[in-house]
């Protein structure tokens, strides 16, 4: 289940759902550290189109914490993925 | 953009159950088919006086579009702890004796379980309420994604959430299909 453990200088990134269709991958690894407001567009300049089809309607968690990051003035606007954590793109769910 | 394979999608899945057990809670994510005598059998108790259980199953519709299969996939670890969150909130809120909640995840074939909810409580009405509780709040956030597989070969993610798009799984571009909470 869990991805191979990142390679040093990097983190690990998850894709699930739509994230994973969209990336055709459900997990790879990013240069670290890499400030969590620039990641949206870190991704959207590796898969263009993301932000609006898919991260737009997404959470993050980084090591399993919902954070929150994506508006300029977001409580966690200054938080750093660092080498090793790991971060997942978490689209609307749909258990049950 | 190809994303064709995904048609094919195979979820990364536990090929065993993960549990979480303590004298109260009982939380499972499993590639096998639910059991949803052993859910009961864990919450009864002789100072419950009601067991309540839900058992949902896959449909073979959507929007009466005919649906050939679906598949659960999960970031397991913290579907785990939701799940567990959801079940404590539940046990102190309405006081219940016990709650087993139990998921599939993988290929589940229609009309069979895809969610067991098991609660029991001292009187009736907190067991309803808990049970009724527990699966809509399982349902806006355990970290789980349903793959719906059409007749025709076309996949696509649903979203619990109202309102939320569903995209196809083999498109993942321009086309969406809504979607709208069951």
């Amino acid at each position: 289940m869990a991805p191979a453990k990142a390679p040093s200088g990097h983190f690990s990134i998850l894709y699930f759902a739509a994230a994973s269709t969209l990336t055709t991958k459900s997990n790879e690894h990013l240069p670290a550290p890499l400030e969590a407001r620039h990641l949206f567009a870190k991704l959207e300049e590796k898969y263009p189109g993301i932000k609006e089809k898919v991260l737009s309607s997404c959470a993050v968690t980084v090591n399993l914490e919902y954070v929150d990051i994506d508006t300029e003035d977001a409580e966690q606007a200054d938080l750093v993925i660092k080498e090793g954590d790991e971060v997942a793109i978490i689209p609307p769910v749909s258990s049950g | 953009m190809s994303t064709s394979e995904s048609s094919n999608y195979t979820p990364d899945i536990p090929s065993e159950p993960i549990t979480r057990t303590t004298e109260e809670i009982h939380i499972e994510l499993t590639p096998n088919a639910l059991d949803s005598l052993s859910a009961t059998r864990f919450v009864r108790s002789p100072s419950a006086g009601a067991t309540v259980l839900f058992i949902g199953t896959t449909r073979d519709t959507f929007n009466d579009m005919p649906v050939s299969s679906l598949a659960y996939t999960s970031y397991t670890p913290l579907a785990m702890s939701t799940l567990y969150s959801i079940a404590s909130s539940m046990l102190s809120k309405h006081q219940l004796t016990k709650i087993a909640i139990v998921h599939k995840l993988g290929e589940c074939p229609i009309g069979e379980e895809s969610i067991v909810i098991a609660v029991s409580a001292p009187h009736r009405q907190a067991a309803w309420r808990a049970g009724e509780e527990a699966l809509e709040e399982a349902k806006k956030r355990v970290e789980i994604w349903k793959l719906e597989k059409f007749e025709g070969g076309e996949g696509v993610w649903r979203a619990n959430r109202d309102g939320v798009m569903g995209v196809k799984a083999d498109e993942g571009k321009d086309e969406k299909a809504a979607t709208k909470v069951t």
